[in-house]
């Protein structure tokens, strides 16, 4: 029926309704997503039409506040939803979401931006069973090839099968009886027993046993089938299964590595970083947590904030701070590198080191401190994210002084937002640099 | 609907209840279009529901859409789909297969309510005189089907145009009855779409004298390049771009005259939206008059049994408690409101004409328990079983169906079961008086002096009872179903939330409107006046709740662009939405298109010192053009004095309140 059609047709637009992944990243409402399910907006009401201002247009509720409270979430509006339907119930609403996991995020971002990182597995933590491709004699019975033990079956079957009216007539030649012609069987590799043919020499009529003068002449006026040919005239009766042909499937044995990530977020949460810098290091930074928790097997996350010290805070905590204070980036290195070397060993973690800040710093910290340290920590990938929305400071040099000092280093990533629609740019430049 | 036998043995229990429900509605008042009932299962509904109740619908995905929502939210309800009627002459109602028989039932009596509006509401009536929707959409579907099937038509382009179409599916003239296109050009009273203006000229037989004086070349001419020079704006939007507009050809980047296709799916379309209007202008009225009804014959005339009637309390209480501004809800306890004051206004004026009682001493003389006692339906009417019956020999016989009585003595009337059988309408109205329900009992009392007043001031014959017992004798019952009725048949939504939605009923249900505070950044309570709560209730209603947008010339600066105008009421437009649609109608006109608005703004500097005193910004309105050219936008700001013609004057939605202003 034509809705089925509507309703594929439906589901194509609505892909192509999804809000445009880069967009969401720079300018979309993260805030809905959770860290394991990413949120992105689908405009439900895809056609446009006039409509109010939403904001301006306010609403009717009910319950019994006072004139200023706040009223949370709009409730459903008669007029939200002008359709036709009679049932109770209707819902309204402006947005639906298209929900994907992290693996799928980091997918669709390898495709938008190109990328193609390849976690790199660490530890092997487990001996895992792989595909049911290795054979063992014995087993339980819901491994047994039986379509290995059926082609052997048969393959015995050809190799011992024999013609029986062929044989009989070999003991129809003048003299043979069934000694001769049991040798003469050996001879010609036909699998029959003795006893077989002792029984059918007595049952042949005395007068026939002399029906062929030689052997030659009983070969010229007989058909000799081969047993494959005596199984397609006459088909199979039976396949002979036989214990020594049972082979049981057995896994193939599989060392797996975890792909082991941590990932260290460093924020810059002085005086000077305003709301709109602090808003700029959420955008770069949610996206590339979602991204490395959808390539590694395991993703652990640790948030440090620092002023002119630093300390390690929840996730729910870390964009929101802000103190006062001075900056001293390297007090949040050295708190990563106690943290790393304690849970975090190399040899079993894959690690990244995202700071961020204004790239003010103290005075000398940078090369006295911060680079020494950037390079005594392994890692994957170093990364230093300058949001500056205002344009530069003059003394904010931080990132210029570890873009100098590394250069194309594959190690370390340094990146300049400006703006929501610099936070694409910036993830490509982290997300690719990382050395091989 | 597929012929399928275990449907067939679904329906069979479901006869008897259809005919009753039927039966019923008729003694009570109501006039329904027949009504046809399909027994379906829960997926032929769910496509159903998609389709807005038909069988056939052009090819678009937003019935996938539909459809899709239908499905995730049947998984919340756990199925139920209660109900769908469908707006034809006559009706047709489907039913679900799964429901309970009190479900069904319910259902019955639900729809037949709905199909008597649909029958009587005037706002119907505008449609059609001899209405067939199933059949119409059923040809649009095919019409557009095989559009989309020629191969020398691109069914991206069909797709695309109707979408253009959907986009101003509400910017219809929904208070005029629907002309078809070719009527509205000549005026005159032909039915067939299909064929152009000088083809209908010749089947229309006229003498070539008058062809010659009235519709000469020259006035076809015009027909065809009409002068868009309107002296009012045209709120139908679709007509005049069907009369005026053209299609725009991306490769030679001009306006090129609509293929036929095109004007026909902007014809057929512009109907659907009209006949769907009804519906839309009455939600609120008609799902209230169906639940109305519906508790009157299932709860009050126990149309579910015994048994059955715990179960539809419970099917009642979900429908009628659905959370936010509920329709149903709120348009049945209007409908109360409207019997209950058109019953006391009978009564009181009944009362007012005893000799002694006057509207100044009335609260005082008048002994309210006593009236409620003699008010009270007359016993026999009140419980009817086989055993009473006999007593309704002795009531007045205009409330007693004779037939049914003597009937029913025969033991051909099952009187248990259907009571209301042996009775009129006048003995219904009696048996069910609003006043004398508990709910209602201080209803009269609570009558003011104003209104008091109001009712004694046009009454002459004022001493006409000795007393307060042969006053009320003459009260009569269906004064209210009679209002209601009336009312019915010649209210919308709007004009029934204005004159019926009152101050007691916004403060029972503790309404209150909110508006969005630039200060805080979330929605706060603005106001719990009545006022306040009845004008934000209207926006919702006026004009499908939508901003009303017309043509305002087509002319627009001599160079044939297009200009609309907003009608500002003191809601601003959602300008994103405004400019994709304003692209859509690009698609639809063919020639730049323009928009006059007023948005309101507010400078940063007003929001920083509002911020910082904890009030909010008083914005400023201004004037804006909105143009699009096919490639891009450009937003100018307009004097005062070009927008003051779309500036409402008497009516501002926003309900801030004033001392919230910094």
């Amino acid at each position: 029926m034509g809705l089925r059609e509507d309703l594929e047709r439906y589901r194509e637009v609505g892909e192509e309704k999804r809000e445009d992944l880069a967009d969401f990243i720079q300018y979309g409402d993260l805030g809905q997503s959770l860290p394991d399910e990413i949120r992105i907006p689908i405009k439900i009401v895809d056609l446009p039409e006039f409509a109010y201002d939403r904001l301006d247009k306010g609403g009717i509720g009910q319950g019994d506040p006072d004139v200023g409270d706040p009223v949370g979430q709009p409730q459903p509006q008669p007029g939200d939803d002008g359709d036709d339907g009679d049932e109770p119930g209707e819902e309204g609403g402006d947005h639906d979401y298209y929900e994907m996991d992290p693996e799928e995020f980091a997918q669709e971002l390898d495709d938008e931006l190109g990328l193609d990182l390849e976690p790199k597995g660490k530890e092997v933590i487990e001996e895992k069973e792989g595909d049911f491709t290795d054979m063992t004699r014995s087993g339980p019975d819901s491994t047994l090839d039986f379509e290995r033990m059926f082609k052997e079956g048969l393959k015995r079957k050809l190799a011992m099968d024999f013609d029986p009216e062929y044989v009989k007539e070999a003991l129809k030649i003048e003299g043979w009886g069934p000694d001769r012609a049991f040798e003469w069987a050996r001879e010609e590799n036909i699998n029959v027993s003795k006893h077989w043919l002792d029984e059918q020499y007595d049952a042949i009529p005395a007068d026939e046993r002399t029906t062929w003068a030689s052997i030659d002449e009983m070969q010229e006026n007989t058909r000799h089938r081969s047993a494959a040919q005596k199984i397609k005239e006459e088909g199979i009766r039976h396949v002979p299964f036989r214990r020594e042909d049972e082979r049981y499937r057995y896994p193939e044995i599989v060392e797996e590595r975890e792909k082991n990530v941590v990932v260290v977020n460093i924020r810059d949460v002085s005086g000077s970083m305003r709301e709109q810098k602090r808003e700029l290091v959420e955008r770069t930074f949610t996206p590339l947590d979602w991204y490395l928790t959808g390539k590694y097997d395991n993703a652990e996350f640790v948030y440090i904030a620092h002023d002119a010290e630093a300390w390690e805070v929840e996730r729910d905590e870390f964009f929101g701070i802000r103190s006062g204070g001075g900056t001293k980036i390297s007090s949040a290195y050295e708190l990563a590198a106690a943290i790393l070397d304690e849970r975090y060993p190399w040899a079993e973690w894959n690690r990244y080191v995202f700071a961020a800040g204004d790239s003010e710093n103290s005075r000398n910290d940078t090369s006295e401190n911060v680079i020494p340290k950037m390079e005594e920590i392994p890692a994957n990938l170093h990364a230093y994210v300058e949001t500056q929305p205002d344009g530069k400071a003059i003394n904010a040099t931080h990132a210029e002084e570890v873009d100098e000092h590394f250069g194309d280093s594959e190690a370390v990533a340094v990146s300049y937002v400006n703006g929501p629609d610099d936070v694409t740019d910036a993830i490509y430049e982290i997300l690719s640099t990382e050395a091989e | 609907m597929s012929h399928r036998p275990h449907t067939r043995k679904a329906a069979e229990p479901l006869h008897e209840p259809a005919a009753e429900a039927r039966n019923l509605a008729h003694k009570l008042g109501l006039d329904p279009y027949d009504v046809n009932y399909w027994v379906v299962d829960y997926d032929e509904m769910n496509e159903l529901i998609a389709y807005n109740g038909f069988q056939e619908r052009y090819p678009h995905w937003r019935w996938g859409m539909q459809y899709d929502r239908q499905q995730k939210q049947g998984q919340y309800t756990g199925g139920k789909a209660f109900e769908i009627v469908i707006n034809d002459d006559p009706s047709h109602a489907f039913l679900q297969e799964s429901n309970s028989l009190a479900d069904q039932k319910a259902v019955i009596t639900h729809v037949e309510a709905h199909s008597d509006f649909f029958a009587k509401n005037k706002w119907y009536g505008m449609f059609a005189d001899d209405l067939d929707a199933a059949a119409m959409l059923a040809r649009h579907a095919d019409r557009i089907r095989g559009y989309m099937a020629d191969p020398d038509i691109d069914r991206e382009a069909v797709e695309q145009w109707i979408d253009s179409v959907l986009c101003l599916e509400d910017n219809i003239d929904q208070h005029e009855p629907f002309k078809r296109q070719y009527e509205r050009a000549i005026g005159d009273d032909v039915d067939d779409a299909d064929a152009d203006l000088a083809e209908r000229l010749d089947e229309m037989d006229l003498s070539d004298e008058v062809k010659r004086q009235v519709f000469d070349e020259e006035w076809l001419d015009a027909q065809e390049e009409a002068p868009a020079d309107l002296d009012d704006p045209e709120k139908d939007v679709l007509a005049f771009l069907r009369e005026h507009g053209k299609a725009f050809d991306a490769e030679t980047g001009k306006a090129v005259e609509m293929e036929e296709w095109q004007t026909e799916i902007l014809e057929m379309l512009r109907a659907e939206s009209y006949y769907f209007a009804a519906q839309k202008v009455t939600k609120v009225m008609n799902e209230g008059w169906a639940a109305y009804w519906e508790s009157m014959m299932m709860g009050e005339e126990a149309f579910a049994g015994d048994d059955e009637f715990v179960q539809y309390a419970d099917h009642q209480a979900r429908v009628l408690n659905s959370p936010g501004l509920n329709p149903y809800k709120l348009g049945k306890e209007l409908w109360e409101y409207v019997e209950n004051t058109e019953n006391r206004r009978e009564v009181v004026r009944k009362l007012l004409r005893v000799d002694g009682i006057t509207w100044r001493n009335f609260h005082d003389t008048v002994d309210f328990d006593r009236v409620q006692d003699l008010l009270a339906a007359d016993p026999a009417l009140d419980s009817i079983t086989a055993e009473t019956v006999g007593d309704l020999e002795s009531v007045d016989s205009k409330k007693v169906d004779t037939e049914a009585l003597e009937a029913a003595k025969q033991g051909d009337i099952d009187v248990d079961r259907y009571p209301w059988k042996v009775l009129t309408y006048e003995g219904l109205a009696e048996r069910h008086f609003s006043l004398c329900k508990p709910q209602n009992r201080g209803f009269l009392r609570s009558i003011s002096q104003t209104k008091l007043e109001q009712y004694a001031r046009y009454l002459m014959d004022d001493a006409r009872y000795d007393s307060v017992e042969a006053a009320l004798a003459d009260v009569d019952y269906a004064a209210g179903w009679d209002r209601m009725r009336e009312i019915r048949e010649s209210h919308n939504d709007v004009t029934f939330l204005d004159s019926f939605l009152t101050p007691e009923f916004v403060t029972d249900n503790r309404y209150f409107t909110y508006e969005f505070s630039q200060t805080t950044g979330d929605y706060r309570v603005a106001s719990t006046d009545y006022e306040d709560v009845k004008k934000k209730l209207m926006l919702q209603f006026t004009n499908f709740g939508k901003p009303t947008v017309a043509v305002y010339d087509g002319n627009y600066n001599n160079r044939n662009e297009l200009l609309l105008g907003h009608h500002y009421n003191g809601v601003m437009l959602d300008i994103q939405q405004a400019k994709g649609t304003l692209e859509r109608v690009f698609d639809l006109w063919g020639r730049p298109v323009n928009l006059k608005t007023i948005v309101k703004e507010v400078d940063d500097r007003d929001a920083e010192i509002a911020r910082r005193r904890d009030r909010e910004p008083d914005p400023e309105e201004v004037g804006k053009l909105l143009r699009y050219d096919g490639d891009e936008f450009t937003m100018e700001d307009l004097a005062w004095s070009e927008v003051e013609e779309i500036a409402a004057t008497e009516v501002d939605y926003d309900t801030k309140p004033d001392e919230w202003l910094a």
